[in-house]
């Protein structure tokens, strides 16, 4: 899953694998704004076929927390 | 690799299921910087957030080769916006604009029924005027979804006064807006939208509580599609031909093997009034200028005498600009059928149910587009109506001329052939012009030039009817018409002359002629009578003209020099020339009388 979301992030925010830290955030992400926080969020309902409450949209904030958000919804994917 | 290929390969690895593959691709071709022949640019004013749309603005300009610069005036602000010649909006003059509307930021507290819909209609209405009058753009407005859901119960519903029937009537007040002022407004028809998709693929109300964005990637990317199709008929990236199969595509069957009443045509069984219902879409299309060619692999008797005989054929020989029935490759008979009609290759449609004939068409000849029929033969009589560039922003006495005028120019070839020397030919022709300033009735038609014509085109430029109307009303401007006929009959409004004048000198924006008039040495006629009639309106002798070339109109490239202009400046997007003195006729063109 980590390698899945890191790729989604690649293309979404436009940066390198490579350069996606536990702390990427929209601190550091130039393109990480709160429009393409709602691609982000679509791609990632589309990837994992879920559906991200407001709380869970509003929390995932850096990479640390979008995989927290994920494995909570489903733990055996983690 | 090319930037034709690179933007190809780039598209090709969108999905628009994974806005991921599309966010990404879209940044990727945001960086190409070379090779796109228009660049669109879009403004949106809104009073909600709509920005999840600009990727798939892009998306489908990107595919018809433009580049779409997206601008979003601030939230709210749209008098603001367009009032305001300082603002951003306005300052960055964009080419279309997009006056996205959402009743519920509109009028706030329309839930609860405490509005009075005279009121509401008013400011609607006073919106509406003032953004249109006060950008210089084709502009697409929106109407309302009515609620999902009854605010005031099962009986309540149906009330005059109710919502749902309020929110109707303001929507026929838009659209009647919108036909009213068809020369700049048009209509994205979000109703439409909603009945296709529905609530669920719609609306995303967690986003629009959460940050004002209340539609979905599906929604968006329809509004986009509509949107996309008004942008590319104003880049010029217009459909204009129809290239037929026959078996199995305009009737069920083989004629070479089923015979006349083997084929399924009939209107009152099944498959045949899938076919039937085909053959209606494609005379709509006649009807609003669209040529039906055919192209099919049979023999040519057995296909006429089903067009001529069939009592369920629709079409008829005379809808027809021209065919190819005979056993060659297809993408040659379409490539001829091209030289024929004097049109690009990237105005057909080709339509058949092979899929090897498709694929050889995309192979050999990629400029043109390809539809298969559908695998699910129901689904055949929407293929046309939900293509979108089969279509006009206006709607002329040529367009339903139009085959016609095609018929008689393959008349006119015909004859052509019977003489030893073009001049002996062109001599025949007893040619009449009718050169005038633009009048009312033809401001459609010349606008529709302006966005159609490729090749004959000195600098490309596209105008709207506004546009054109707007010209005819300044002293300084003139806009000039060619109206031609000869002994096969007339072919109509086909040439533009827009002309400037800026201190003693003229200046030529515009010089265009439809490719159905080239090759008769009018434009030479034309232009020469044109700059003479301003030399006495405006009692100038200096003459400034462009020529801006583009992937298509290399074929006047020289245009200028014939015309006795001397070049003064060559850079690669444009050369300039300059005329000292009225134009000398050099080329013969007695054979024309003009306004006799």
């Amino acid at each position: 899953m980590e390698e899945k979301v890191k790729e989604i992030m690649s293309l979404i925010f436009n940066v390198d694998i490579e350069d996606i830290t536990e702390d990427s955030s929209p601190d550091n992400l130039e393109n990480w704004d709160s429009l393409r926080h709602m691609n982000f969020v679509n791609a990632l309902e589309e990837e994992f076929d879920i559906e991200l409450t407001d709380e869970q949209v509003t929390e995932m904030m850096n990479f640390k927390l979008v995989l927290a958000v994920l494995k909570e919804i489903s733990p055996s994917s983690a | 690799m090319d930037w034709m290929q690179e933007l190809e390969k780039i598209l090709n690895n969108v999905s628009l299921d994974k806005s991921a593959s599309l966010i990404s691709a879209i940044d990727k071709a945001d960086q190409l910087k070379e090779g796109f022949d228009v660049t669109l640019k879009i403004g949106v004013l809104r009073n909600y957030t709509i920005e999840g749309i600009e990727p798939y603005l892009k998306y489908h300009l990107y595919k018809s080769g433009i580049k779409a610069e997206v601008h979003f005036g601030n939230y709210d602000m749209i008098l603001q916006e367009v009032m305001d010649p300082e603002s951003h909006f306005s300052k960055n003059k964009p080419d279309l604009i997009i006056l996205s509307l959402k009743l519920e930021s509109f009028l706030p507290d329309y839930e609860t029924g405490n509005w009075n819909f005279h009121d509401v209609r008013g400011q609607l209405s006073e919106l509406l005027i003032q953004v249109m009058n006060n950008v210089s753009g084709p502009l697409v407005i929106n109407n309302f979804i009515s609620p999902f859901y009854s605010m005031n119960g099962i009986i309540g519903d149906v009330a005059e006064n109710s919502n749902q029937r309020r929110i109707q009537r303001l929507n026929s007040f838009i659209e009647d807006f919108a036909a009213k002022n068809s020369s700049q407004v048009m209509l994205a028809n979000w109703e439409r939208i909603i009945r296709k998709l529905g609530e669920e693929l719609s609306i995303d109300y967690r986003f629009w509580y959460s940050s004002k964005s209340p539609f979905k990637k599906d929604f968006l990317n329809e509004y986009a599609k509509v949107v996309a199709n008004i942008g590319k008929i104003l880049a010029g990236k217009v459909k204009k031909c129809l290239v037929l199969d026959c078996d199995n595509t305009l009737w069920g069957g083989i004629i070479g093997e089923d015979g006349m009443d083997g084929i399924k045509l009939d209107n009152h069984e099944f498959p045949g009034k899938v076919y039937y219902d085909f053959q209606k879409s494609i005379l709509l299309l006649a009807e609003r200028g669209i040529l039906i060619t055919l192209c099919s692999k049979n023999n040519e008797e057995d296909v006429m005498d089903v067009l001529e005989n069939h009592p369920h054929s629709l079409i008829k020989r005379k809808h027809l600009a021209a065919w190819r029935v005979n056993w060659k490759n297809k993408a040659e008979n379409i490539i001829s059928l091209s030289e024929d009609l004097n049109l690009g290759l990237d105005s057909f449609v080709f339509v058949d149910d092979s899929e090897i004939e498709c694929d050889l068409v995309k192979k050999m000849v990629p400029e043109v587009d390809v539809l298969q029929v559908p695998k699910k033969i129901y689904l055949l009589p929407s293929l046309l109506m939900t293509h979108g560039q089969l279509d006009t922003l206006t709607e002329t006495n040529e367009d339903r001329q139009r085959t016609i005028l095609y018929q008689t120019d393959a008349k006119r070839k015909e004859a052509s052939k019977s003489f030893a020397t073009i001049d002996e030919y062109l001599y025949s022709l007893d040619l009449h012009a009718k050169i005038h300033l633009v009048e009312d009735q033809e401001v459609a038609r010349v606008a529709q030039l302006t966005q159609k014509t490729n090749q004959f085109n000195l600098t490309t430029k596209r105008y709207t009817e506004q546009d054109i109307q707007q010209f005819g009303k300044l002293t300084d401007n003139a806009v000039l018409s060619l109206t031609v006929q000869d002994r096969f009959g007339s072919s109509g409004l086909t040439g533009v002359l827009i002309a400037k004048k800026e201190n003693s000198t003229g200046y030529i924006d515009s010089l265009l002629l439809s490719c159905r008039v080239l090759g008769r040495k009018l434009e030479y006629a034309f232009v020469d009578y044109c700059l003479k009639y301003l030399e006495g309106q405006w009692s100038i002798a200096k003459w400034m003209a462009e020529y801006m070339p583009t992937k298509k109109n290399a074929q006047v490239a020289n245009f200028w020099s014939e015309m006795g202009f001397q070049i003064v400046e060559q850079q690669e997007k444009k050369s300039i020339y300059f005329l000292d003195g009225s134009p000398q006729q050099i080329i013969d063109t007695t054979f024309i009388k003009i306004n006799e």
